[in-house]
């Protein structure tokens, strides 16, 4: 049982020092973040919407990753913007756009489009066992509550 | 076991802060003005995303002046861009 939960703890630990990692190097580096985005194959208009909406979203991710009460919250919403940033990688790789943009953000964009998808599915994976293991802590909840009424 | 919680917890804040504060670029060219080299001459290039964009390559897309001469910057194919939507159609 303790085992289970440390390793639920680790996950969610990992899914925060993604998102808060990948959130404050945007912030870090501005300029740059507004120039990479614009360089992506989506039209600029979506910029100003974008620079902040992703980042933000973000550190979102991680205030409710750290809570325990919206943790599953949490867990779904990075499997789903893992899930989205994959699918954008798939596209990418796919040759679905034009062209193919470079792949950004911090340490991150050192990464090819190809390294960057096997690194995001690592991340969906890990928030889809997390989401098993936190829905299984949380009727273990339910049912021990029920058993003392 | 909350306490193991707020160890990992506090553990993965500071390394993720930590971590972006030291990956963050100390010089980034990128500031510079841009320039691209049109196959005789370098040329200005613009605002990034808006008027040129690097396509994704191990090639030299941008160059900045550095103590007069072009040193390279960006990395990718140069190509220009009118700042719309290009999907392939």
């Amino acid at each position: 049982m303790i085992k289970r939960q440390v390793f639920l703890e680790s996950i969610a630990a990992l899914l925060i020092m993604l998102f808060l990692y990948a959130s404050l190097s945007k912030f870090l580096d501005f300029r740059t973040f507004i120039g990479e985005m614009n360089n992506q194959p989506f039209p600029n208009f979506l910029t100003p919407f974008l620079v902040w909406f992703i980042p933000l979203l973000e550190i979102a991710i991680v205030l409710a990753l750290i809570v325990e009460r919206t943790r599953l919250l949490g867990l779904y919403a990075s499997f789903i913007v893992m899930t989205l940033f994959s699918i954008y990688a798939i596209t990418i790789l796919l040759h679905f756009f034009a062209y193919v943009p470079c792949s950004c953000g911090g340490v991150i964009s050192k990464l090819t489009w190809r390294q960057h998808l096997v690194f995001n599915l690592f991340f969906v994976a890990l928030s889809v066992t997390g989401i098993v293991l936190q829905r299984r802590k949380h009727f273990k909840t339910i049912i021990t509550k029920n058993s003392f009424v | 076991m909350k306490k193991i919680k707020w160890m990992i917890m506090t553990l993965a804040i500071l390394l993720s802060i930590g971590g972006a504060f030291a990956t963050r670029p100390h010089y980034d060219c990128t500031f510079n003005t841009q320039y691209y080299w049109n196959g005789s001459a370098y040329l200005q290039a613009g605002t990034f995303g808006v008027n040129f964009i690097c396509q994704d390559s191990p090639n030299s897309c941008t160059y900045t002046i550095v103590s007069g001469q072009f040193v390279q910057c960006r990395m990718g194919t140069y190509s220009p861009a009118s700042g719309g939507i290009q999907i392939k159609k």
